[in-house]
């Protein structure tokens, strides 16, 4: 039971769940599998009063390659079918471990991969029932005035924590939104707008329709890295996703990190991909580089007890790559 | 504004009025006396609840009743058939796979799900597919056990020992770990 009364819309077309999604603005939120609006529903701090369901739209849930060799995969897929397809785990093994990894079973059945795209971001102050908000006034993201993470400054610093997109991100796979003016695709890094109050990008009433995953480049692998505090059932504390591609000689062409679970948004690590351009495939554990992976990440709001997440990350950042050019190689990793 | 739902629930359908507030669970224990399905965490964290929607295992208490309209569900009630227990319930009781028994509907439809899947499935692929359902009496040894057992019975096999991992006695390792 959702701890406020709701309207649910059960359209059938996108034009028609667009069409809801404009009409109710911001008391209306889409409905893909619900494993995280319906505790959010619960917990009472989400402020959508009209669930607009896709569950009744057809397709949007399909995988399958394209002619270029890259994946199209409907956003309305679950993260199960994603996790078990053989064409993502070929052409995007980053993408099919980061799915493998969200959530536990029961929920990837259930979650989108397009839902896990749009989650929401998180807080150990907003996260929480009506009885635990209640000992004090509601922090910002739930309807207050203050940040109790990022006090001084007071401005919400919950955290992005979903496992597909840093994968998403680092391949440079685009998204198709369905909106009130018509179809337009982006790069999925641009859906984010890197606040905790409202992480997405993307207008009230678009629905993120479709994910484009390009062909890889020759030579090229992908890994995905997750650190939680439980294996399954658990967002992850700090996800990294690398894809490398190598030169002919085997150094460096190209390599792209995405980091999930570090800010309001996963973010790139541009220092850390300059560097690594044109030099040698980097070992696991690579002190150097990943100090300079951690330095450029400059402060991280922890809305957890994680101290080390700064260095971590950056450590994660460099096994990932290093995992992601063994791919390329053809080497198998433990 | 209510719903009418139409739910197929263990191959009987039922036509209901429900608010979209509701949850399946909800519906399944108040509406249609099916208490079998465990409210635990009521928020997909513990897989008490876990029901079959169109032959896949999901959390009922994430599922709006209003959501399951026109699908497939079976609850653990729906297990047994003409008064003789499934194959992984006979299991779970020959093993004692069953402390304070509050999880053990959703293992069951976990197990039950994964093996109509992978009718031989590997020690790996068992602890994978048991890995959203939380045991807090810890029994995880016994379940295991069970599940074994059920493979056994059902298609006269073991698990593939290539594939089995020797380390582990839960699908919930406490410690944190970085995985690839």
């Amino acid at each position: 039971m959702t701890a406020t009364r709701i309207e649910y819309h059960a359209p059938t077309t996108l034009a028609q769940a667009v069409a809801l999604l404009g009409e109710h603005g911001p008391a209306a939120a889409p409905l893909a599998g619900g494993t995280d609006l319906v505790p959010a529903l619960k917990y009472g701090v989400l402020r959508a009063r009209h669930l607009v369901s896709l569950a009744r739209i057809p397709g949007h849930r399909d995988i399958a390659t394209t002619a270029e060799g890259g994946l199209s995969i409907g956003a309305f897929a679950t993260l199960a079918a994603v996790a078990r397809s053989p064409l993502v785990s070929a052409v995007c093994p980053a993408l099919a471990e980061a799915a493998a990894q969200a959530g536990s079973p029961l929920l990837r059945n259930r979650g989108t991969l397009g839902g896990n795209v749009c989650l929401d971001t998180r807080c150990w102050y907003y996260n929480q029932t009506e009885a635990w908000r209640a000992s004090r006034a509601l922090c910002q993201k739930a309807g207050g005035e203050q940040c109790y993470v990022n006090q001084k400054q007071n401005v919400c610093v919950a955290l992005f924590s979903a496992d597909t997109p840093a994968a998403l991100i680092a391949v440079g796979a685009r998204a198709t939104l369905a909106g009130p003016a018509g179809e337009r695709i982006v790069p999925v890094e641009a859906l984010y707008s890197g606040e905790g109050l409202r992480p997405l990008a993307k207008g009230e009433a678009e629905i993120v329709t479709d994910i484009a995953v390009p062909a890889p480049p020759a030579r090229s692998g992908t890994a995905y890295l997750k650190h939680s505090q439980r294996e399954s059932i658990d967002f992850p504390l700090l996800g990294a996703a690398a894809a490398v591609a190598l030169s002919p000689g085997g150094t460096i062409a190209s390599a792209r990190i995405a980091l999930t679970g570090a800010r309001s948004a996963p973010c790139r690590l541009p220092e850390l991909e300059a560097a690594l351009a044109g030099g040698p495939v980097p070992a696991e554990g690579d002190r150097e580089l990943a100090r300079l992976a951690t330095g450029s990440l400059g402060a991280l709001f922890l809305t957890e007890a994680v101290p080390h997440k700064r260095r971590l990350a950056g450590l994660m950042a460099v096994d990932a790559v290093a995992r992601a050019a063994a791919a390329a190689q053809g080497r198998r990793t433990p | 504004m209510k719903q009418l739902v139409q739910l197929s629930v263990n191959g009987q359908t039922h036509d209901l009025v429900v608010r979209p507030e509701r949850t399946l669970l909800d519906v399944l224990r108040e509406d249609l006396g099916l208490t079998g399905s465990k409210r635990g965490c009521d928020l997909g964290a513990c897989g008490a609840c876990a029901v079959l929607l169109d032959g896949r295992p999901v959390s009922s208490c994430l599922t709006l009743a209003v959501e399951a309209s026109g699908r497939e569900i079976v609850t653990v009630e729906g297990l047994a058939r003409g008064g003789a227990l499934h194959p992984v319930q006979e299991a779970f009781v020959e093993h004692g796979a069953v402390q304070c028994g509050f999880c053990t509907p959703g293992m069951l439809i976990t197990v039950t799900a994964l093996l109509d899947e992978h009718p031989e499935p590997g020690e790996a692929e068992i602890l994978e597919a048991l890995s959203g359902n939380l045991c807090r009496c810890t029994g995880y040894v016994k379940i295991l056990d069970a599940v074994r057992a059920a493979i056994r019975r059902l298609h006269g096999a073991a698990p593939r020992l290539s594939q089995a991992t020797t380390d582990r006695t839960g699908p919930a390792a406490p410690a944190a770990t970085t995985r690839a």
